[in-house]
């Protein structure tokens, strides 16, 4: 115990490797948010994985998935304070990534299909970065469109052109 | 009947972010409606970090501030105060 006071300053003040701070910041957030459940965190491939295992995690994940990204956001800056790191956090609660990927990829496909039988190019709704991640390499094996993003951050969206 | 839960959540989640954890301090404050009012005042030079590129950041904050006011009924606006 240092004589600086700094007991419950936060992840800042405190020596955690960043296993450690992202279990203690989840931990506090499910907590703040009345929810109950079990939370772990492994770190595989430069990414660090936290998860909120739980009966009721709809308040966690919230509408679209915008609180679990917001704390996805939080965690990356409070975990990983010194700007762009390698290791990229992700948050997750009850399999939902897998669930929203399996969608995201579901809806690419079927705007894919469009343009390609339109030949015109199809606009997908505002992603935030790792979700047009997901449907950049996806629709990249589909081999007959071409994908880029256009607009600026939070409303930054993917175009899908069909190839010529 | 609200709680200080979404205030203690935003002062952690605040010192987690700054580069000053003692700088940073909310104000609490309760409209007509039962609305919380939360202020955040954070270091001068902090002041970035809480907002983030493009209001990124302050945007995850108050969507996290607010579901923790969601769960125990009530209504929470964040302002940062610079």
């Amino acid at each position: 115990m240092t004589d600086q006071g700094d007991e419950g300053e936060g992840i800042a003040a405190e020596d955690l490797d960043p296993a450690e701070a992202l279990e203690e910041l989840l931990e506090e957030i499910v907590e703040s948010l009345g929810l109950g459940g079990e939370v772990e965190v492994e770190e595989a491939d430069g990414i660090l994985t936290g998860r909120l295992e739980g009966e009721d995690v709809g308040l966690f994940i919230g509408r679209h998935g915008q609180t679990i990204d917001a704390v996805q956001h939080l965690a990356q800056r409070i975990v990983f304070p010194e700007g762009p790191s390698s290791v990229r956090v992700v948050i997750d609660a009850n399999g939902y990534r897998q669930r929203r990927a399996e969608a995201l990829c579901a809806e690419a496909d079927d705007a894919a299909d469009d343009a390609v039988s339109s030949g015109k190019p199809v606009e997908l709704d505002p992603l935030p970065p790792f979700e047009r991640r997901i449907v950049h390499e996806y629709l990249r094996e589909r081999g007959d469109v071409d994908t880029h993003s256009e607009g600026n951050e939070p409303e930054r969206y993917l175009v899908i052109s069909p190839l010529p | 009947m609200p709680t200080d839960n979404p205030k203690r959540l935003l002062e952690y989640l605040a010192e987690g972010l700054v580069d000053d954890p003692d700088a940073v301090a909310v104000e609490q404050f309760e409209e007509d409606g039962g609305t919380i009012v939360l202020e955040l005042c954070v270091a001068a030079e902090d002041y970035g970090r809480v907002i983030g590129r493009g209001g990124r950041t302050a945007h995850a904050l108050r969507t996290v501030v607010k579901a923790a006011a969601a769960g125990e009924g009530s209504h929470v606006l964040l302002d940062i105060v610079d």
